[in-house]
């Protein structure tokens, strides 16, 4: 107890330099534990992506490819599905729902999906989380268009507002579609995927949009006055010659493997099916050399506030022999000055560990809505994971084995001195 | 109380002379004795010798009927915080500690010393501050900053530091060299005054020899070591 009570007024003593080394470990504590938090939820919130599809189709290439442009609009595929391959494998056996997705175009550089009205209901992310809207509905003419979150947000969009939706991807497409004017109907409410960077128009407008023998307004019009304003979801989807991929949910996991196979094996056209749990395990893999990387950078900064932690401790104890020797003829054993250099050091470890987490709290709370908002990663400001828990263990160890090395020279400095005392 | 025969020491064991010889010096229980020689006589070798920091090479040395060459270090460094209370030349306290957790110090590593000081009074700390009052250090410095105390105050603080737990024998290694004449004689009487209500030995160590006449025993270290020869 004395020895804890020595160590605790000897480091207030040195409050100054004692006080920067804990800082050096809690900034250290800090970065790790926020990089290895935003790393788990980027993975899940990754993951979290897409859910309840179990299958993606689409023309045959590399399963992340499929993923990627797909779900991530990430590249581009060259070839589609045709309409009648859709149509065929929507009649299996065990299909509870399909969503044609058609893929391609933009709007100032956003990518535009072509796709049915089921998507609202049947596409989920997250935990099984449907789409919900945070103003408006899902589209119901040929040229309503409804935007993602970001895309609301970004291009300060509202709804019954008309939007240009041009051909091919990226800001400077060839051929803008300027006889297309798209309205605005609904606004999705944010969800941390790619859904938020999206236009959703129906799977029709783009085929007309290229088709070009009648802009979609005309259409509507003819509609207008056959239907009344009745549109029914086959005039939303119409009949395009081929879709980029499509997604599909089964009334039983059991149809899963046995589609995905007639699928891998259809012989008019070479398709591929993927299961997106899978393919984003994949994914995740492949980039975790950077989560590794990552790891090693936080874990190199937590290694070098430590050896501050050792060049102050090293430092002060040449300073501090008259110390040892005053303790020493008190009755002090070299083992007790041994314990006392080694509690100093885990003292100054644990102060900082839990400076580290309060600051890593404090950024966290800040961080998350820019995160959310900017990287599509929620993070949970909860209590410490286990494995959190086990990292700060770690770095409280590493503190303590490094304490341990001017603790043997404390112990030595006190055989060779004695009581004689070094200035 | 203390028993030194055919005594001596070497730093190595290739060293041919030693660097110290006591054919015999005896000690009685309460005598307050006056160790002096000139510097670098091999005073502090022999009070590390009697501290128990280090052994010696050949010959018997006991204190209070143990002999200190027969213990392993670690018993010399118990028996040291139970028996023995040691004042230095001078910077003798931990600057972080006030004058009052200085003076319990002394007793912190010892279970024997603390019940002795807890006869004396009803906490360690009265204790200690019985201590410095006594040692004439007032009440209001208990608690300041040792940076703030004069070295006179300071060695105040590290006479009540050996005297507390009231071992059985005092080692004051040059205790008075930083102090002026008036506060040297002053502090000595303290520290007789104190010795003798302990019934301590004291063991002065000065290379000034106008302190001899204070003493009831001088015992001229380079004379012992004369005699050897």
């Amino acid at each position: 107890m004395i020895l804890i009570k020595l160590a605790y007024k000897s480091l207030l003593n040195r409050r100054g330099s004692a006080f920067l080394t804990l800082f050096t470990i809690a900034i250290s504590v800090m970065l790790l534990l926020s990089i290895e938090r935003v790393r788990v939820d980027a993975k899940s919130s990754f993951s979290n992506t897409i859910s309840g599809t179990d299958l993606i189709v689409g023309a045959r290439t590399g399963d992340i490819q499929l993923l990627l442009s797909s779900v991530f609009r990430i590249g581009h595929t060259n070839n589609g599905v045709s309409w009648q391959s859709y149509e065929y494998i929507k009649q299996q056996r065990g299909v509870k729902w399909t969503i044609p997705l058609s893929l391609g175009d933009s709007h100032k550089g956003h990518a535009v999906l072509g796709t049915s009205p089921d998507y609202f209901t049947h596409y989920m992310y997250g935990k099984k989380q449907t789409l919900s809207f945070l103003q408006g509905s899902p589209f119901n003419h040929l040229n309503d268009v409804v935007i993602g979150s970001e895309i609301a947000s970004t291009l300060g969009y509202k709804v019954g507002e008309k939007v240009i939706i041009s051909h091919g991807m990226g800001n400077t497409s060839f051929h803008h579609h300027d006889d297309n004017p798209f309205t605005v109907v609904g606004i999705l409410n944010a969800t941390g995927t790619p859904v938020d960077k999206t236009l959703h128009i129906p799977l029709a407008a783009i085929e007309l949009m290229h088709g070009g023998s009648h802009s979609p307004t005309e259409h509507e019009h003819e509609h207008e006055h056959e239907h009344e304003h009745d549109h029914n979801a086959e005039n939303l989807i119409g009949e395009p010659t081929q879709i980029t991929a499509f997604l599909m949910g089964f009334d039983s996991p059991l149809y899963t493997l046995q589609v995905r196979r007639n699928i891998n094996q259809y012989k008019p056209e070479a398709l591929l099916a993927i299961m997106p749990g899978v393919t984003l395990r994949e994914l995740w893999e492949m980039l975790s050399i950077v989560e590794k990387i990552l790891l090693l950078f936080s874990s190199i900064v937590v290694l070098v506030s430590l050896l501050g932690m050792l060049t102050t401790l090293l430092a002060s104890l040449s300073q501090r022999r008259r110390e040892l020797a005053i303790l020493r003829s008190v009755g002090a054993r070299p083992w007790h000055l041994f314990s006392l250099i080694s509690i100093e050091s885990l003292l100054i470890t644990l102060l900082g560990c839990i400076l580290g987490c309060g600051l890593f709290y404090g950024l966290m709370s800040v961080a998350a809505g820019f995160l959310q908002s900017h990287a599509g990663i929620s993070i949970t400001i909860a209590m410490l994971s286990d494995y959190e828990l086990g990292l700060i263990s770690v770095i409280m160890a590493a503190g303590f084995l490094v304490g341990l090395i001017p603790a043997t020279r404390a112990y030595f400095y006190s055989l060779a001195d004695g009581m004689s005392i070094k200035i | 109380m203390i028993n030194i025969q055919r005594l001596s020491f070497k730093w190595h064991t290739q060293q041919t002379i030693p660097t110290l010889t006591i054919p015999s010096l005896v000690i009685e229980q309460g005598e307050h004795v006056f160790l002096h020689g000139p510097s670098g006589c091999g005073k502090s070798t022999l009070l590390s010798l009697l501290a128990g920091i280090n052994k010696p090479s050949s010959g018997s040395l006991s204190v209070l009927n143990t002999n200190l060459a027969q213990l392993s270090n670690r018993k010399r460094d118990a028996f040291r915080s139970d028996h023995i209370g040691y004042i230095f030349q001078n910077f003798n306290l931990l600057p972080y500690l006030s004058p009052l957790e200085n003076v319990m110090l002394g007793c912190q590593f010892s279970k024997s010393r603390q019940q002795k000081a807890l006869q004396q009074s009803s906490s360690l700390e009265q204790e200690a501050s019985r201590l410095l009052n006594a040692l004439g250090l007032a009440t209001e410095h208990h608690q300041q900053s040792v940076a703030n105390l004069s070295i006179g105050q300071q060695q105040r603080v590290a006479a009540a530091r050996a005297f507390i737990g009231s071992p059985e024998l005092i080692i004051a290694d040059e205790p008075t060299s930083a102090l002026d004449a008036n506060n040297r004689s002053a502090f000595i009487e303290l520290l007789f005054a104190q010795a003798n209500i302990a019934c301590s030995t004291l063991v002065f160590v000065s290379h000034d020899e106008s302190l001899q006449a204070l003493f009831n025993r001088s015992i001229s270290l380079v004379d012992i070591m004369e005699q050897a020869q």
